[in-house]
């Protein structure tokens, strides 16, 4: 009686170790979330990319002068190796002005995000453009 | 009896994996909300500063425009469509940004242009912002200024070479907003008979810009009078247009 006592006991703990490894491995394989905070942060490096193109009126005068490929190039510096992006340039009323497409590598099937920035010329006529980044790190 | 008291210990390991998961659980949440809230801050910084540069750069285009002869109310026209574009998107919630051109002298309608006689000259535009943003997150309330000064400051000698010739050296500084900048273009006039005459290599003349601001000019022209009345026009990298006119001192 007093073996069979220990057997079960013995069977318990099996069993809570059982439990404990299950809840483990269901939280290791569990589908993690998707790295939201990484995507911002990309977002947000786009944003500082076009603020430094911009600080002293250059992607205004570029997007003016439509130097697409210039602007390409500016990006390819100021964006860090590995981020794929796609640009588009839109006039007041909404109206894609760039006339070439201005991205290194295509964005399609890869997980993209958008920061959308909002520019003035320093030219004597002002014009304002509104450009939309595209960005996703290249797989 | 034994049966009751091995369910108790099963109930015990459950309710403490149970109590681990949920604990957890709520640790990644917190994690992710602490990153979250830290790359919303950051998202929500480039936005203010996005914004304040593009009125920065409304106002240098509108004070190139009317330090070069463009109306007076081009400043205020090019804000309203700046605040009313700012207003039509939503970044990062609803946007609205006021301004105020300043009026109290010397300026009007937020431009001030001083291009006087004493050697000195003046263009500057100045202007008061208010940011509201109506975020997702939180609300955030900017107040900042955009204040755009060119100077010129211009000095002159002569030395006299003959009866009526004069040799006359030019010193042009070139400010922005109080700092050494260098400008675009630069064109010298003398004042002969009450005609701004300029002066080219028929009168050995010689621009000298030493990049830090600083340029000397030099030219060998004929001046009935003993008064030499000199004037220098300038534009700065960012096309502000600024003049001044100064009376030469015979050395």
């Amino acid at each position: 009686m007093f073996d069979r006592r220990g057997q079960i006991r013995i069977i318990e703990s099996f069993l809570a170790i059982a439990v404990v490894f299950s809840a483990v491995l269901v939280s290791v394989t569990f589908p993690s979330a998707p790295d939201l905070s990484k995507q911002e942060s990309l977002a947000s490096i786009g944003t500082q990319a076009l603020i430094k193109l911009d600080t002293n009126g250059m992607l205004g005068n570029l997007i003016l002068e439509q130097l697409w490929a210039d602007i390409k190039t500016a990006l390819d510096v100021l964006l860090p190796v590995g981020v794929s992006f796609n640009l588009t340039i839109y006039d007041e009323i909404g109206h894609a002005v760039n006339s070439e497409v201005i991205q290194n590598s295509n964005l399609l099937g890869q997980e993209a995000v958008s920061a959308q920035y909002v520019c003035s010329t320093r030219s004597q006529t002002v014009h304002f453009f509104v450009a939309r980044l595209q960005l996703a790190w290249m797989s | 009896m034994r049966q009751r008291a091995n369910s108790g210990q099963i109930l015990l390991i459950a309710a403490f994996i149970m109590a681990s998961l949920l604990l957890s659980a709520q640790i990644y949440i917190l994690e992710v909300g602490k990153t979250s809230e830290e790359v919303e801050l950051n998202s929500l910084s480039d936005l203010i500063s996005s914004i304040q540069l593009g009125s920065r750069n409304v106002v240098i285009g509108s004070l190139a425009n009317i330090s070069n002869g463009g109306a007076s109310d081009t400043l205020g026209l090019n804000l309203e469509k700046w605040a009313s574009l700012i207003g039509d998107q939503y970044l990062y919630g609803k946007n609205i940004l006021n301004y105020t051109l300043r009026n109290t002298a010397p300026y009007s309608l937020g431009v001030w242009l001083d291009w006087g006689v004493n050697g000195r000259g003046f263009s500057s535009a100045y202007a008061n912002f208010f940011h509201r943003l109506l975020g997702r997150e939180a609300n955030v309330d900017q107040s900042y200024l955009v204040n755009i000064t060119t100077t010129l400051l211009i000095t002159s000698t002569n030395r006299r070479l003959s009866e009526n010739t004069r040799q006359v050296n030019v010193t042009i500084n070139v400010l922005n907003e109080a700092e050494p900048a260098v400008a675009r273009q630069i064109t010298i006039y003398y004042m002969v008979s009450n005609n701004w005459l300029t002066p080219d290599e028929t009168n050995n003349y010689i621009l000298l810009n030493y990049g830090n601001g600083t340029c000397l000019a030099s030219f060998i022209a004929a001046f009935p009078t003993e008064s030499v009345e000199v004037s220098a026009h300038i534009v700065d990298h960012r096309g502000i247009y600024v003049q001044a006119n100064a009376t030469s001192t015979e050395i």
